[in-house]
């Protein structure tokens, strides 16, 4: 079907190095449906869709991740170049639209020049020329268009002038077609040596000479004087980096304060994420119970009902009430990169991350490992070593990730006696330091053992531009942001839904209408005694008691097993499963009932207190390190390719959890704390 | 022969060569480190590693190992 599309509708590919204005031009151009192509069996990303209706020509638009040069140096650029060479599922492409950024010519023009040495059809677009401006010079494109035997054009990525004359050029060029002459690229970078390089680059830089020219201003004298004020080497006036930014980093790459701005910046945006997003994360969560609420009671007490409102409904909410979360992280990780200062923060931090087997780039996905390890994993993508992306996949289940919180909260209150409210605060920071300290030990022990565990060598390499520092442009951030966030919910979406469903199922059969005393209670406990009689005889109780073993040693017993289980959902559904178990049926205040419940509480083998201080903080330490979220599972296994990394995730955090709880919890009986 | 890893503050120097004994020679000189450039070292990171480079009217930051295969002259 596809092949026959490809056929009938001219496919456009965009192509350029990073910071390039690449990403700006292919918003300009796409129309509103784009979506995502995987390459198969890979995470490498492209983006396709129609140009807009308003430009009127019908093409195939696909935009290819940003790339410096067509010889790769890492797997996933390999597949990059060798799909922009015949897409499996688009074929060769008609037109390759070539971004290079003006005032970066000489560095810019080496992809146009392989590109155009392929024999591909190239239209180069130039971006930033106001960059290029600034310094009194401009692009001939007349000559650079004869010189390159291409179309070139010139477009502003801030104000979008420009692009009626690239899309008319676009147009001539896809009418030009002929369908028995499409063009037939062959590759030929793989072997460049060194010297061939070299001569490439002596050939671009006498290209840029030829082409770059002050701007022509009728006053000739005044106008030489004004570019030797602003420039005065004549012979390479576009030599000099941006001064703005120069100066910005002497305070922000400083020696001494430049690792705290970092912490810094990184606190703030870090905990602002939290704090923007617990209303709206609120709002979504009400929105949803009270849609839970309505449809049972429309439905009333029947099978089926509780289908849809436990089921369907909660499930769905628990996918979406991260979804503010998710946004928000993206918008100020969209707006920190947009800055230029996200570059500078993975170049401070390489060198320790280096030590520990990853890299500088690896700092970002960790990060946002603590917002949620969905969008982190699929952020790792930017770490070009697949050995240090791999492993950076692998630990980022370690990050505290926000559904956790929820689990903490109820844990360090159950261990915070009422006059010391500030204890508190203190247990739940040192969770997040313990966390942090534990991934990085976990790291370097998985790091040691690599070799087992993860099969790719790579040569570990750290060459990042630092872009110039600007003001970002909030349109397209929002605009990224959006993208990612429907990404997320289209991947972990559906798997959460269905696995919300099986926990349902789990937790509500056999036993679904159980028969009960109901002498003397009213509806509402009727209820609620009829879900904890289900749940106490249901499958997932069956699979607790199953369990109930390898609890023992843990003093626990098989109701926090089946919670435990539960959690595969979304960690937080622990507290709610809680709940359910042990009755709690005050509404209004979940929580404080709730631990009024868990003091009260014993366990069913011994008739000793289940909770106990030693018991909680095992339970908390399982938190920190156990695998429990099948969505991550499942991004995992898309994003390397495959199901041993996140099995081997599983086995080990699970497997360490478990060990680290039983040690704990031992330990802390040894010292006579209960 | 000195290479931009030994470059101090703020020093200027051009390029002469690039040492291809290092894997990730061709990425340096795709990125635009080639003969005849002249480069300066801008910024250092905490741990005076990685460096940052400016070359061809840009910013690049790379680690001190690859540094040390640009021979300057």
């Amino acid at each position: 079907m596809t092949l026959d599309v490809a056929k009938q509708i001219p496919l456009i590919t965009l192509v350029g190095p990073p910071n390039s204005g690449k990403t700006t031009l292919f918003n300009y151009l796409s129309g509103k449906n784009f979506k995502t192509v995987n390459y198969p069996g890979s995470t490498v990303e492209y983006y396709t869709c129609k140009m807009q209706d308003k430009f009127n020509i019908e093409v195939n638009l696909l935009d290819s991740p940003g790339i410096i040069s067509l010889n790769p140096n890492s797997p996933d650029e390999e597949v990059t170049v060798t799909s922009l060479y015949n897409h499996p599922e688009f074929g060769v492409p008609d037109l390759v639209i070539a971004t290079a950024d003006a005032s970066q010519l000489s560095r810019h023009l080496l992809l146009t020049k392989q590109l155009l040495d392929s024999g591909f059809n190239v239209l180069l677009v130039l971006t930033m020329k106001d960059l290029l401006e600034k310094k009194g010079l401009r692009v001939n494109t007349d000559k650079l268009s004869k010189l390159l035997r291409c179309d070139v054009a010139i477009v502003n990525g801030r104000t979008g002038s420009g692009i009626d004359e690239l899309v008319k050029k676009i147009d001539k060029n896809i009418k030009s077609l002929k369908p028995t002459s499409k063009p037939s690229p062959i590759y030929k970078f793989k072997a460049t040596d060194k010297t061939s390089l070299f001569s490439l680059f002596e050939e671009i830089e006498n290209l840029t000479k030829a082409v770059i020219e002050p701007i022509e201003i009728p006053d000739l004298d005044r106008a030489n004087k004004e570019i030797k004020i602003l420039n005065p080497v004549l012979e390479e006036p576009t030599m000099q980096p941006d001064l703005f930014t120069i100066k910005l980093d002497r305070v922000l790459l400083h020696k001494r304060y430049g690792l705290l701005f970092f912490f810094l910046i990184m606190t703030t945006m870090f905990t602002s994420i939290f704090w923007l997003a617990d209303p709206f994360m609120t709002l979504v969560d009400d929105f949803f119970s009270y849609l839970a609420q309505t449809s049972s009671q429309l439905l009333g007490n029947t099978w089926y009902s509780h289908l849809i409102s436990d089921g369907l409904i909660s499930g769905t909410g628990s996918v979406l009430v991260f979804l503010p979360q998710i946004l928000i992280l993206f918008l100020i990780l969209g707006l920190l990169e947009d800055t230029g200062y996200l570059a500078r923060g993975a170049m401070m931090i390489d060198k320790p991350l280096s030590k520990i087997g990853l890299n500088g780039k690896s700092f970002v996905p960790m990060l946002s490992g603590f917002a949620c390890a969905i969008p982190a994993m699929l952020a790792a993508r930017t770490i070009s070593n697949r050995r240090e992306r791999l492993l950076t996949i692998f630990i980022i289940p370690l990050m505290s990730c926000s559904a956790r919180l929820p689990v903490y909260v109820l844990l360090v209150a159950f261990l915070t006696p009422s006059d010391k409210p500030w204890l508190g605060g203190i247990l739940l920071a040192s969770i997040y330091v313990f966390s942090i300290i534990s991934s990085i030990i976990v790291v370097s022990i998985i790091n040691k053992f690599s070799k087992t565990f993860i099969k790719a060598e790579d040569n570990s390499s750290f060459i990042l531009e630092l872009p110039a520092y600007r003001i970002p442009k909030l349109k397209v951030v929002i605009k990224n942001s959006y993208i990612n966030a429907l990404h997320y919910i289209k991947k972990a979406g559906p798997i959460i839904l269905l696995l919300s469903l099986m926990i349902w199922f789990l937790t509500y059969m056999p036993n679904h209408s159980p028969n009960i005393d109901t002498a003397g209670l009213n509806e509402e406990e009727i209820i609620q005694l009829e879900k904890s009689e289900r749940l106490a005889t249901s499958y997932a109780a069956g699979l607790g008691k199953f369990i109930q073993p390898i609890m023992t040693p843990l003093g626990m017993d098989w109701r926090i097993g089946v919670s435990l289980i539960a959690a595969f959902a979304a960690r937080e559904v622990f507290v709610s499963s809680l709940a359910l178990i042990f009755r709690v049926t005050d509404d209004q205040n979940i929580q404080s009932s709730l631990l009024t419940a868990m003091q009260t509480a014993t366990n069913q083998n011994t008739g000793e207190p289940l909770f106990t201080t030693s018991t909680v903080i095992g339970l908390i330490v399982f938190f920190i390190f156990a695998l429990q979220c099948i969505s991550t599972i499942a991004v995992s296994r898309k994003e390397t390719g495959g199901w041993r990394i996140p099995l081997l995730q599983l086995l080990i955090f699970t497997s360490t959890a478990y060990l680290l709880t039983f040690i704990t919890v031992n330990l802390l009986h040894m010292i006579g704390i209960n | 022969m000195r290479t931009a890893a030994e470059l101090k503050h703020g020093e200027k120097a051009r390029i002469s060569d690039i040492n291809s004994d290092n894997p990730s020679y061709k990425r340096l000189i795709e990125i635009g480190f080639t003969p005849g450039q002249e480069i300066e070292l801008v910024n250092s990171s905490v741990f005076n590693d990685p460096l940052a480079f400016s070359v061809r009217g840009t910013l690049i930051a790379i680690r001190r190992n690859e540094a040390d295969c640009i021979i300057l002259s």
